[in-house]
């Protein structure tokens, strides 16, 4: 027979899970749908002329402007994904696409005062955005390299093809337009939701069970502080717009180079966003948009460590 | 007919969802899981699931106009899809709501001097009456000011839930916060200890108030603020179970 003491620690463990997971669900779903309302409107309201016009085919120029384009689209990890793959539908380059994808989250207004507010206005923002923007323009640039788009991307659903529209005699009415552009937040949002809910549960169920103090305590020395905080980024799985508050906590006990590593690092990769990515990448560009991002921060946190210990 | 379905059901999904949301802003529980900055979002998000449940209910019935004249041009979502989205609703129903509290301490840990916020923020706790400070207030006045010893016999009154430690000796408690960022996934705990004669009386996770003076004592090789308690009372859990940094 089972002790009573061990229902109460798997009911105990049940409720820590329960409540981790809904807070990540419910942070979660408003900024998903902001994300697939903006791909349900670049749909209806970007033609692909219009992109081509506005893209340079440069590769540099192409994932410079990319990665500065979260400017405009202040978007976070979770809406940044369909809106990154909508873009790419209307014909955005590969290279200005990924950049947009793992360095929107970050270079945006939203996250710029987010950590000044944490941080001031100081080295640690200047490095988090430099870094974040160097990255981003590497993994765009690498991927400039393939030239078919079909390569990278997986197919999706919720793509409406030309037939959609034959049947719409006259241009459709701009309500007609919105009604579009909602069907397809709707339908993004229960595609995207889904790898959401997955990524929730995985890292709720890692919190749950395994133990975080053990970790921080493991975290002296120059090698292994970043990379304990580059495995908190991931495991944490926290929004970007707010994970400078969630760094403070780290300043003290973790050095500057590893605070930074993790700055740069979990907006870009943790378990929500990898699996979203899985659902929009072929599994070989998952696995260059997680690596590239993983040990250019690994390195600048190892240099920070040794030039500022 | 197939396509039909599938869209009936992504429909009554999404009203779940707003169900579950609307029900979640009504009885204050949101704060349970986020930090309440991020409350009149997630109240925009709510109205904007009512709004795709109407659009998909509308589709439904195009739908069967245009299934009459023998179109069908609809591109359903994968059932799969919809299937994932019911699992946070049956956690939300069958799992009964608490915020987190000592269960959450065996992994997440439990901190007596976290160096939380820049300095420059102490000042404006020091200038606040000692008893307005919450248990975050007290920890960073102890992490940051290198001369503690003027803390020394301030009334203080905090809430906070109990947790007893056997790092502690008898008489002693600790009483607990959750400090959240953003969401419960981010939350670690922050304690100060207590001492009260009649401690065994209480109930772990119980939520109470506790009046009395501070006095500064070593713990873990660090000085931290303790509780000299005069009276301790329950209290409901607070509308905000969080304390916010």
């Amino acid at each position: 027979m089972m002790p009573a003491g061990f229902f109460t620690w798997l009911w105990d463990r049940l409720n820590v899970f329960a409540t981790v997971f809904l807070g990540i669900f419910v942070e979660a779903v408003p900024y998903l749908l902001l994300g697939t309302l903006a791909s349900g409107l670049v749909e209806v309201f970007l033609d692909r002329d219009q992109m081509s016009k506005w893209v340079s085919g440069r590769p540099v120029a192409s994932a410079v402007s990319g990665a500065l384009m979260g400017m405009i689209f202040p978007v976070c990890e979770c809406g940044v994904v369909p809106l990154t793959r909508r873009l790419f539908h209307k014909g955005l380059p590969l290279s200005a696409g990924i950049s947009f994808l793992l360095a929107a989250p970050v270079l945006n207004p939203i996250v710029i005062f987010s950590t000044a507010a944490a941080f001031g206005w100081g080295q640690m923002l200047f490095w988090r955005m430099g870094l974040s923007l160097l990255i981003a323009v590497v993994t765009g640039l690498i991927f400039s390299v393939e030239k078919e788009a079909d390569n990278v991307l997986r197919p999706s659903l919720t793509f409406f093809h030309e037939h959609d529209h034959a049947h719409d005699e006259d241009l459709p009415s701009f309500l007609e337009k919105i009604r579009k552009a909602l069907l397809i937040t709707a339908d993004e949002f229960f595609e995207m939701g889904r790898y959401l809910i997955l990524g929730a549960v995985l890292a709720a169920a890692l919190q749950t069970f395994i133990s975080q103090s053990v970790l921080l305590t493991l975290g002296s020395g120059p090698v292994l502080s970043v990379l304990i905080m580059l495995g908190l980024a991931i495991l944490l799985s926290i929004c970007s717009t707010v994970d400078a508050f969630v760094a403070l906590g780290f300043v003290g006990t973790f050095s500057f180079g590893s605070v930074l590593s993790f700055l740069v690092f979990g907006p870009m990769v943790d378990i929500k966003s990898v699996m979203m990515y899985s659902q929009v990448f072929k599994k070989r560009s998952v696995i260059y948009i997680v690596a590239i991002p993983f040990m250019i921060s690994l390195l600048s946190g190892l240099i920070f460590n040794y030039v500022q210990p | 007919m197939q396509t039909r379905m599938v869209r009936s059901f992504q429909g009554l999904l999404l009203i779940g969802m707003f169900i579950f949301f609307a029900s979640k802003a009504a009885n204050g529980q949101l704060t349970w899981y986020i930090n309440s900055r991020f409350i009149p979002l997630t109240i925009f998000g709510t109205i904007f699931l009512a709004v795709l449940a109407q659009v998909i209910f509308s589709e439904v019935k195009r739908l069967r106009r245009e299934q009459e004249t023998g179109h069908d041009h609809d591109h359903a979502p994968a059932p799969m899809n919809l299937w994932f989205m019911l699992l946070p609703l049956l956690i939300g129903v069958f799992i009964p709501a608490r915020p987190l509290d000592s269960s959450a301490f065996a992994t997440k840990g439990f901190n007596t001097n976290s160096p939380l916020v820049s300095a420059d923020t102490s000042a404006q706790i020091f200038e606040t009456d000692s008893e307005e400070r919450n248990v975050l207030d007290w920890i960073k006045l102890y992490n940051y000011e290198a001369n503690t010893a003027q803390f020394e016999g301030q009334k203080a009154s905090v809430i906070g839930f109990v947790y007893f430690d056997e790092t502690l000796s008898e008489g002693q408690f600790f009483v607990s916060r959750f400090v959240v960022s953003c969401c419960a996934a981010d939350g670690f705990a922050i304690a100060m200890p207590a001492e009260w004669s009649e401690a065994a009386t209480l109930e772990q996770d119980s939520w109470v108030l506790v009046k009395g003076t501070i006095k500064s004592v070593m713990l873990n090789d660090k000085v931290v603020p303790m509780i000299v308690a005069e009276t301790i009372q329950p209290v409901p859990v607070p509308n905000q179970p969080y304390l916010y940094p």
